[in-house]
């Protein structure tokens, strides 16, 4: 299997370069993760994150072919060769394929990833009907891996201001629960130019997500609220 | 909701402004397509007819909205700096309203 890799270590590289790495599939070589495994045993300086290796952790989020994907769980018998794997676009670069995240798990804790209820604690838990409990599927199984929000072109414009599809898809998460006291305050944060609106329905999120959920739907399903609420 | 109602007001104007726009061109196909004018005079007189007109105004306006909104977003997201942002969207609002102006004269004229 041919592969081409973005490489870059700023203690040593003036600018990034493509490198060229070839190496033999194994039968037990199912996942791209699996090769890049092997090919950090024959290149130990070659950077990438990864650690479930079952598309749980979101750790080895990458651009592949042009399509940002987790390496763990892209078989390889479809991928494209010579492979091609870049850092998640829009993202600075740490090195290799390893990006900074910060701005990305900053935008995640602007929207107040928790529950917010001050009503007094029953005594065993705050229970939900099954109908109330399913409105957040398709939200919960976010791994913020930032595959939607790195293949963003809103995000890529407005990095610093917009939340980006993840960020928006979590907030979501945290209007729709019926456990949750602070819808209000949730809508009104995200009512300005840039944090929600910044998105044009571009849906390269929903595209490329690879839990399959939809962000944009999420999106959707905010400024409705926001409509319902401001009439 | 009184922090900063722009994001929530523009996209709603984009939206209704679209379906405005979109009703009248139906209407204005449907209307060419069925009852097409045989002359000037009949197109004159179909185009200055109150109803005719308020609606054409209202695209117009509808279609100026829309173009605020539309073009608005694409200098927020490339021109960076303030001064600069502010003389293109000044600038724009400027054309804009020379064009609502315009449009205004040429209903209000065309009556006389």
């Amino acid at each position: 299997m041919r592969l081409s890799i973005f490489r870059f270590d700023p203690d040593r590289d003036k600018k990034p370069y493509m490198q060229d790495y070839e190496i033999e599939l194994k039968p037990g070589d199912r996942m791209l993760l699996d090769v890049m495994m092997r090919l950090r045993i024959q290149d130990d300086s070659l950077a990438f994150r990864k650690s479930c290796r079952e598309g749980v952790c979101g750790s080895d989020a990458m651009n592949i072919n042009g399509r940002n994907g987790l390496a763990c769980i892209t078989p390889v018998g479809e991928l494209r060769e010579p492979v091609e794997l870049r850092p998640l676009p829009n993202f600075p670069v740490i090195r290799d394929l390893v990006v900074d995240m910060t701005e990305f798990f900053q935008h995640y804790e602007s929207i107040k990833p928790y529950l917010v209820n001050n009503d007094p604690p029953p005594a065993k838990e705050r229970l939900q009907s099954p109908q109330d409990r399913e409105k957040l599927d398709g939200l919960y199984e976010c791994i913020l891996c930032a595959c939607c929000t790195s293949q963003c072109p809103s995000a890529w414009w407005n990095p610093d201001r917009f939340v980006g599809p993840a960020g928006l898809l979590q907030a979501y998460r945290f209007i729709i629960d019926s456990r949750d006291r602070a819808t209000q305050e949730r809508l009104d944060d995200l009512n300005d130019p840039y944090r929600l609106f910044r998105c044009r329905t571009i849906m390269n999120c929903t595209e490329v997500c690879p839990k399959g959920l939809a962000p944009s739907r999420a999106i959707e399903k905010i400024r409705l609220m926001m409509v319902k609420e401001s009439l | 909701m009184k922090k900063s109602v722009t994001g929530l007001r523009a996209w709603l104007v984009q939206r209704i402004s679209a379906v405005c726009m979109l009703l009248f061109i139906v209407f204005v196909l449907f209307h060419f397509l069925f009852d097409p004018p045989r002359s000037y005079v009949a197109w004159h007189g179909w185009v200055m007819s109150p109803g005719v007109s308020v609606a054409t105004f209202v695209f117009f306006a509808a279609l100026l909205m829309h173009a605020w909104v539309g073009i608005r977003d694409v200098v927020m997201d490339y021109v960076r700096p303030v001064a600069l942002r502010f003389a293109t969207l000044a600038l724009l609002g400027l054309c804009l309203l020379a064009i609502a102006a315009w449009v205004g004269r040429i209903l209000l004229m065309g009556r006389g």
